[in-house]
């Protein structure tokens, strides 16, 4: 039962990866940069280029899940990897005050935490996760999401005056 | 901030009992039930501070579930209230057992926010450290396996060894621990001058004390082999499915390692192989890092025998402001991919760091694979994974 | 009034009862520093080295410090059965010394039944620990006396199995007659026709005194301290004080059955009423390979524990039984 790990130069494997993806979802903002394949999506296919990256083309490693507050919306960064030098970085960004997106854990079982994480520091709800629960943080009696920018702690310091 | 609709939601979710017994015949014609066990926080192999939520059918195990959180230091928002320098320290405090990865990782990626250039000598000494870091781990690891089984010496030769190498590192660092020594633009300062010395003889001692004290002690013990053959087996679907990384990922047989596949400061000139096992299991796993403490000896030798002269730090101005992007950092920690994401919004602090530590990810393979196992199997499955608590917790 | 009031019954039984008791309550303390020091040793270390000379009255330090704390309970407990359970298991550990003979003299009931008794009086052991177990109402706890009370009534039938070839051998139960039965130099000791016997017996002694690999039920990195784990003070002394006694009993036992007792190893280091020298220093030797292997290797898991009592000692000792009756049978001349 041996796992299958892409092979080949890696720049022909990366421009292979971004036509994949270009034929089936027709990303225009992709293009390939210093080995990583970027990828700007709608939050409403994201699962499904996910599920592109690992089925059709192989991306089989979730590495990370970033969120960003941009204050008005957040940025998540999927960071994928093929474990041979190739690098995908899916970019989306979801709107609103209590933001939902479709949970990748079906086609990344590894992302169950990451999203349980996201939830727990941001608030962003995963739809159709097993498993939705704080990871870090309490499970009752806590509603803040502490990593959201309106969180704000006691001793933040300004550096606008060092020099 | 959460909706009342949602709340019930997740309490719904997280209130599921299981109810299952490893042999249900048997419950129903006793009337047996399962036992719930609280194991940790405070429970010594624990690695630290992590909570089992477990169902027991006598010693079988049929419910995992982790709780963590006992150490959240909230490293992410400290990170995002400090200069771009300050965060270094913050790093450290990560993974304590293996901190110059956790430096080496932030700093990676706030040099390529910069696109700063590394003098070649800050680059070969930060291999340098980040080897002797992953000796100074793994070697622990193996000790913290065998203590988990119950055998208290190996423990104690295994810190003898992370002693001396911490003697070195407060002779180059100045500190035993926490050592904030990589620095963006290079390395806090040069090595004294009879450190290289002292590294090589050290090292040859080493290799000559890894045969008797870590391998004929433990691996020539029956029941060592009994406790873990076949333990907490892994195929490799499973493990790259699950995401894992560093040794847990290597021991089934992928072949997969930062430094090797995406090579990173003075590693494209070093020549090493990557440990890989076929087995999966834990014996597997202690094989990978016994090995890897091998490889990382073979590296030392190379980065001193070749050390290139020069500075050890860039020259970068005193305020480090990074234009408005991303970098990302990513390193091979002792216990796996390690990789900072930093955000930068133009001003002096990071606008997001986030942490991808191997310890959380991995982590993951306890709700998966400890059910089925007995009771005292979980310490030889944490001894695989081999956790550290800061790194999870973060 | 001379002393010879002191060998009179009952005035002989209730010194030496007192001498035994004042024995094994020191002998735990004597083990214990023992222990420390021997695992420092092991361990490149130092061990105790602070009270006292050489660390030597460490023991004293410690038995002082389980004095003077508090006695605690878990508020749910079962008190009584929580309360009587180290006594429990410290009398049976305690109560066999009496049948153990010192030196030709000096033993304190050279009963005829004394290897019965020592089986029976050590089972009795398991029941304080399914007491502590069950009375601490912790779950911990619980899986500790469960995993106990397994081991100890799995791994006595071995045992008796194997004590079988030296009472067929000696032809008594008294462990008085053992030891005179293996008078005459080294070569006259059980341990050499009786190897599989005695490598089985201490094999089993190890897990009836549940030291490692067979210390389940405390498994320290797994149930932290199993049955034990919510005692302190001196509850939690007796029943350190315990399971060290019976370490030192199997230990006594074993020297008894197989090393030939207060037998010098030849015959012209006979020492007399002082052969007392050679039970102890042969009991020593036997702790200390206690001690060196607990340092030394990891535990086993319960069902592999179980694996080896029932799949492996009890058919050697079986086997070995129909050898040593076999060998009788065609060899009077020789056993």
């Amino acid at each position: 039962m041996a796992v299958t790990l892409p092979e080949g130069d890696l720049n022909g494997r990366l421009e292979r990866y971004l036509e994949g993806f270009r034929n089936r979802h027709g990303l225009e903002e992709s293009e390939v940069e210093a080995n990583i394949v970027r990828l700007v999506v709608k939050p409403e296919i994201l699962p499904a280029v996910l599920a592109t990256a690992k089925e059709r083309l192989g991306v089989l490693h979730l590495s990370f899940i970033t969120v960003v507050d941009r204050v008005e919306s957040f940025e998540l960064t999927y960071e994928l990897l093929d474990l041979r030098g190739g690098q995908v970085r899916v970019k989306t960004t979801v709107e609103g005050e209590e933001p939902v997106i479709d949970s990748i854990t079906g086609i990344y079982p590894t992302a169950n935490w990451h999203e349980r994480e996201a939830y727990d520091m941001f608030g962003i709800a995963f739809r159709g996760h097993p498993d939705l629960r704080r990871l870090y943080m309490w499970q009752d009696h806590f509603d803040h999401h502490p990593l959201l920018k309106s969180f704000e702690i006691s001793t933040k310091r300004t550096f606008e005056n060092l020099r | 901030m959460l909706s009342e609709e949602r709340r019930t939601e997740n309490l719904t979710l997280s209130g599921r009992v299981s109810g299952r017994l490893a042999n249900p015949d048997v419950r129903d014609e006793f009337g047996l039930e399962t036992l719930d066990m609280s194991m940790g926080p405070q429970h010594p192999a624990m690695h630290g501070l992590l909570r089992l939520i477990l169902e027991l059918d006598g010693e079988t195990v049929v419910r995992c579930d982790p709780v963590m959180g006992y150490l959240h230091r909230s490293k992410e928002k400290i990170s995002e209230n400090r200069m771009y320098p300050a965060v270094i320290p913050i790093t450290d405090r990560i993974d304590y057992m293996n901190n110059i990865a956790m430096e080496y990782g932030y700093v990676l990626a706030v040099e390529k926010l910069l696109d700063a250039e590394i003098p070649p000598r800050a680059d070969a000494i930060r291999a340098l450290m980040n080897e002797f870091g992953r000796i100074m781990s793994h070697i622990p690891s193996i000790g913290f396996l065998l203590l988990e089984l119950g055998a208290f010496t190996p423990i104690l030769y295994a810190f003898r060894e992370r002693e001396r190498i911490q003697s070195l590192f407060e002779a180059v660092t100045g500190a035993r621990m926490m050592f904030h020594y990589i620095r963006i633009g290079g390395v806090k300062a040069d090595l004294p001058e009879d450190i290289p010395e002292k590294m090589w003889e050290y090292i040859e001692g080493l290799e000559q004390r890894l045969q008797p004290d870590f391998v004929d002690l433990i691996e020539g013990n029956e029941i060592f082999i009994a406790r873990t053959r076949g333990i907490g087996k892994l195929t490799q679907e499973k493990a790259v499915e699950m995401g894992l990384t560093g040794p847990p990922l290597r021991c089934t047989g992928v072949e997969f390692d930062v430094r090797k596949h995406y090579p990173y400061g003075w590693y494209k000139n070093l020549d090493f192989e990557v440990i890989t096992d076929t087995e999966g299991d834990v014996e597997a796993s202690y094989r990978v890092r016994l090995g890897e403490v091998k490889q990382s000896i073979r590296m030392i030798k190379q980065i001193l025998e070749n050390l290139p002269e020069g500075e050890v730090m860039a020259d970068l101005g005193r305020r480090i402001r990074p234009a408005e992007g991303d970098g990302i950092g990513r390193v091979e920690s002792a216990r796996g991919e390690y990789a900072v994401h930093v955000v930068s919004d133009g001003s002096d602090t990071p606008y997001r760091v986030h942490y991808r530590t191997p310890c959380t990810v991995n982590m993951q393979l306890l709700q998966e694979i400890v059910p089925g196992h007995y009771l005292p199997d979980i310490m030889p499955i944490m001894g695989l994974i081999d956790p550290v608590s800061g790194a999870w917790d973060k | 009034m001379s002393l010879d009031i002191l060998n009179q019954e009952p005035f002989r039984f209730l010194l030496s009862v007192g001498v035994i008791l004042f024995l094994v309550l020191n002998l735990a303390a004597v083990f214990t520093m023992a222990e420390r020091k021997v695992s420092a040793y092991i361990q490149l270390r130092y061990g105790p080295n602070r009270v006292g000379p050489r660390g030597l009255l460490q023991p004293a330090a410690d038995v002082f410090k389980l004095f003077t704390k508090e006695n605690l309970s878990p508020g749910r407990a079962d008190i009584w059965i929580f309360l009587a359970a180290p006594i429990a298991m410290f009398i049976p550990a305690a109560l066999v010394w009496l049948v153990v003979p010192f030196a030709p003299n000096a033993v304190v009931a050279d009963l005829n039944v004394a290897i019965v008794f020592f089986i029976a009086v050590t089972s009795i052991g398991a029941l304080g620990l399914i007491m502590a177990g069950y009375g601490s109402r912790s779950s911990f706890s619980l899986l500790g006396a469960l995993r106990g009370a397994a081991q100890m009534i799995s791994y006595e039938v071995p045992l008796i199995l194997s004590l079988l070839g030296v009472i067929m051998l000696s032809g008594s139960l008294s462990l008085v007659d053992v030891v005179e039965a293996q008078s005459g130099g080294f070569w006259h000791w059980y341990f050499l026709p009786q190897l599989p016997m005695f490598v089985v017996f201490y094999i089993s002694g190890l897990a009836e005194a549940r030291r490692v690999p067979f210390d389940l039920p405390e498994g320290e990195s797994e149930i932290v301290g199993g049955f034990m784990v919510e005692y302190s003070g001196m509850t939690w002394g007796l029943i350190q004080a315990a399971e060290f006694a019976s370490m030192g009993l199997i230990s006594a036992i074993t020297v008894t059955l197989f090393l030939g007792g207060w037998q010098p190893p030849f015959e012209f280091l006979d020492l007399g009423n002082f052969n007392w020298i050679w039970f102890g220093l042969k009991t020593a030797l036997l702790v200390f390979t206690f001690q060196w292997i607990r340092w030394s290797v990891p535990r086993l898991r319960m069902d592999q524990l179980m694996d080896l009592g029932w799949k492996v000692l009890v058919p050697v000792c079986l086997v070995w039984l129909f050898v040593t009756a076999g060998l009788m049978l065609l060899l009077p001349s020789v056993f």
